[in-house]
């Protein structure tokens, strides 16, 4: 077990931040904190890496208690932080030789550490720049080298793709795998589920201080009693056959509006050549038609009544 | 683990155009103002003594004390070819009243039951003299007891006491002149100084996780935070040394200002006001949880206004300010820098300089105790 949390409770005043939060993350996984803004995943990882006061819980990380100067631990993490973490007055280079010297004491071992961190994030042509010359994403890339040039065994981030070009975000989930295949642990927070669902092994799903759900993607899908949402493109469909394809079987709702239906099932086996084979048999033309699979938001939703992203 | 942080916290600060700005160019181009302006004045203005009248009637001819403690501090008094305090005319009411009206002297004083000072406007030399009857007023009660058991001591008793006074321009045994502008320069490094407090409030902000991302990051380092701030400070504490260092050699190899003879006393009052200011910074750092930038803007106003009132503007501020209050002497750093400067161009003795230089370490040791205490908390309540 990398990570291990158990019934932490933090408040802020009258505000619980986190309410008997708990967490195992075990070692190669990618594991993603998904919930929306503001459910406590930043107070979460500031709690874990021992950074806050808590007022209840305990907190272990690689089988040991985590605190402040538990220095054999932090050793082996690296952290990205929400919030852009260098000095405006060090070059992309220079400030990943700091930060990475925090750890690294060994010259000439970081010097290569810092040229693999740099290739590993394509900054290799900017390393001489300052970071107010880089743009958003550049500068998010910069971050995420501060964080991991010393090659921890666990990867903590924070929302690192807020705020990021697409050409960049690509590269940064891609690179996150590429560490986790070699061999480090990923803690991944974000309130953009395509992220989560893209790359992590394993998902827990928080809402108002709390763990909602854990599993892998398929298993929070198979959580929830929505299958698929099929959605076609036909013209002039009577009132009957509307209620006649709301009669097969597994479909829970059957909109039809501006020549779209839209088919929402519950979850079973073959939804789709069911719904397909109604069309066929009662000779129905169809235009566009596509199938979707419940989303992380349609688990949210299920179990929290509200969606995801407000 | 020092020097990695120590050469790269230094490349920081240095970098910082802002707070190098203020800590190094502004206090030069201030200096260089002030040069401009003073080399405009005659330097025969500069040491006149203050025309004075006395109003000869009765009360005053019957006062001994009193004229003793005049002639401690007129030409009279003085050894030879030394300039008094005070140039005094004797004369009645009326020729006083006209003297006085026509600016040949600057005040007079007048018996009428007890010493009264009457004046047209205040200024430096009012106020001087304004002392000088405060301090006779003081000192002649004390003296009064003595005498009345030893009627003999009494005429020598009270010039040595009256002599012995401090005043503006002082008659103290000393090879340097007295000289006021010298005065501005000094207060003008103290300020440089206390200017210091930017880079302390840099290094704070820099390892302080509920004030700055980078701060969270140095947290988390496997490293305990007193020392990589300990590390930063030093950065924080040499480079600011050496922005006043350039200031101190601009000052005297090219407006020629006189820092006295002990180049290394003079150097020891820079590194210890200059580890105050840094300490001041951190302090302020330490204990506001504000924007970086709004500390400095507090700061820069609270150094200007503390060495405005150690005469960076007015130099008769600092007499003015060290009589009504006189605890502010004490407690204004910039005060203590500007008077440890004084003391090694004025005295000949360092027992002036040193009370200085014991306060300064006094209050920077002060300072980072509690800056200690702050920064021992490991976790914060909140981020
Ligand atoms: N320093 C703080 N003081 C008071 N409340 C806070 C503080 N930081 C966070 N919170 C509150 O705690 C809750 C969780 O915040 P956070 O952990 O930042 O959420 P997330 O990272 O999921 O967006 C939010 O309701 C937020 O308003
Ligand atoms: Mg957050």
């Amino acid at each position: 077990m990398v990570v291990k949390v158990n019934n932490l409770v933090k408040r802020y005043g009258d505000l619980i931040a986190l309410d008997h939060f708990n967490l195992q993350v075990n070692e190669g996984e990618i594991f993603g904190l998904l919930g929306p803004n503001g459910s406590g995943k930043t107070t979460a990882i500031n709690c874990i890496l021992a950074l806050l006061k808590y007022d209840k819980g305990t907190i272990e990380v690689f089988g040991q208690a985590m605190a402040p100067d538990a220095y054999n631990i932090k050793r082996e993490i690296g952290i990205i932080m929400q919030n852009v973490a260098v000095f405006n007055e060090l070059t992309v280079q220079e400030n990943i030789n700091y930060f990475c010297g925090l750890y690294i004491s060994d010259k000439k071992k970081r010097a290569s550490l810092v040229e693999e961190a740099i290739e590993f994030v394509g900054l290799n042509d900017f390393r001489k720049f300052y970071p107010r010359k880089l743009s958003g994403g550049l500068l998010r890339r910069l971050n995420i080298a501060c964080g991991i040039a010393h090659q921890p065994k666990l990867i903590i981030m924070d929302e690192p793709t807020v705020a990021v070009d697409p050409q960049s975000r690509n590269s940064i989930l891609e690179g996150i795998q590429k560490l986790n295949r070699q061999g480090a642990t990923v803690i991944y927070t974000s309130h953009y589920m395509e992220e989560v669902e893209q790359i992590c092994t394993r998902i827990a799903i928080m809402d108002r201080g709390k763990i909602i759900a854990t599993g892998t993607n398929d298993e929070l899908k198979s959580m929830i009693k929505a299958g698929e949402k099929i959605t076609a493109e036909i013209f002039g469909l009577d009132s009957l056959q509307i209620q006649n394809i709301k009669n097969l079987p597994h479909i829970s709702s059957v909109e039809y509006d501006e020549n779209m239906l839209v088919v929402k099932s519950e979850r079973g086996k073959n939804n789709l050549a069911i719904v397909l084979d109604y069309f066929r048999v009662h000779n129905i033309p169809y235009g566009k038609i596509y199938c979707e699979l419940p989303t992380l938001n349609d688990v949210f939703l299920e179990i929290t009544g509200k969606q995801l992203r407000d | 683990m020092f020097l990695h942080i120590f050469t790269n916290r230094c490349k920081c600060l240095v970098r910082d155009k802002v707070l190098m700005f203020w800590t190094l160019m502004f206090p030069i181009v201030l200096a260089s103002l002030f040069g401009l302006a003073f080399s405009n004045l005659s330097s025969e203005d500069k040491f006149s003594e203050i025309n004075i009248a006395v109003v000869d009637n009765n009360e005053y001819q019957s006062n001994q004390a009193f004229q003793s403690a005049l002639s401690a501090v007129t030409d009279a008094g003085q050894s030879s070819g030394e300039k008094g305090l005070f140039n005094v005319i004797l004369s009645t009411h009326e020729q006083a009243d006209e003297l006085l009206k026509n600016n040949k002297i600057e005040g007079y004083i007048l018996f009428d039951g007890g010493a009264n000072l009457v004046i047209k406007e205040s200024g430096i030399n009012q106020t001087i003299i304004k002392t000088f009857l405060d301090d006779y007023a003081q000192i002649g009660s004390a003296i009064t007891n003595i005498v009345r058991q030893n009627p003999t001591a009494f005429p020598s008793l009270m010039e040595d006491v009256m002599a012995d006074k401090n005043y503006l321009k002082e008659v103290s045994p000393s090879n340097a002149e007295p000289n006021t502008t010298l005065n501005y320069y000094y207060a003008l490094v103290a300020m440089a100084c206390l200017f210091g407090s930017f880079w302390g409030v840099k290094e704070i902000s820099a390892v302080q996780a509920d004030l700055s991302p980078q701060g969270a990051r140095v947290n988390l380092a496997p490293a305990h935070k007193l020392k990589i701030f300990g590390y930063s400070l030093c950065a924080a504490a040499v480079v600011h040394l050496f922005t006043i260092f350039i200031l101190i050699a601009y000052l005297s190899l090219f407006l020629k200002v006189d820092f006295g003879r002990d180049l290394l006393y003079v150097l020891l009052a820079c590194v210890v006001g200059s580890m105050m200011g840094v300490s001041m910074g951190a302090l302020i750092g330490a204990l506001i949880k504000k924007d970086e930038i709004v500390k400095i803007a507090v700061l820069v106003s609270v150094s200007m206004i503390l060495s405005f009132l150690a005469g960076l503007m007015m130099v008769d501020m600092k007499y003015i300010v060290t009589h009504a209050i006189p605890v502010m002497a004490y407690i204004n750093p910039a005060n203590l820098i500007t008077d440890a400067f004084y003391s090694l161009y004025y005295f000949d003795t360092y027992n002036r300089f040193f009370t200085n230089i014991g306060l300064l370490l006094g209050f920077t040791v002060v300072f980072y105790l509690i800056v200690y205490f702050v920064l021992r908390r490991q976790r914060y309540a909140s981020l």
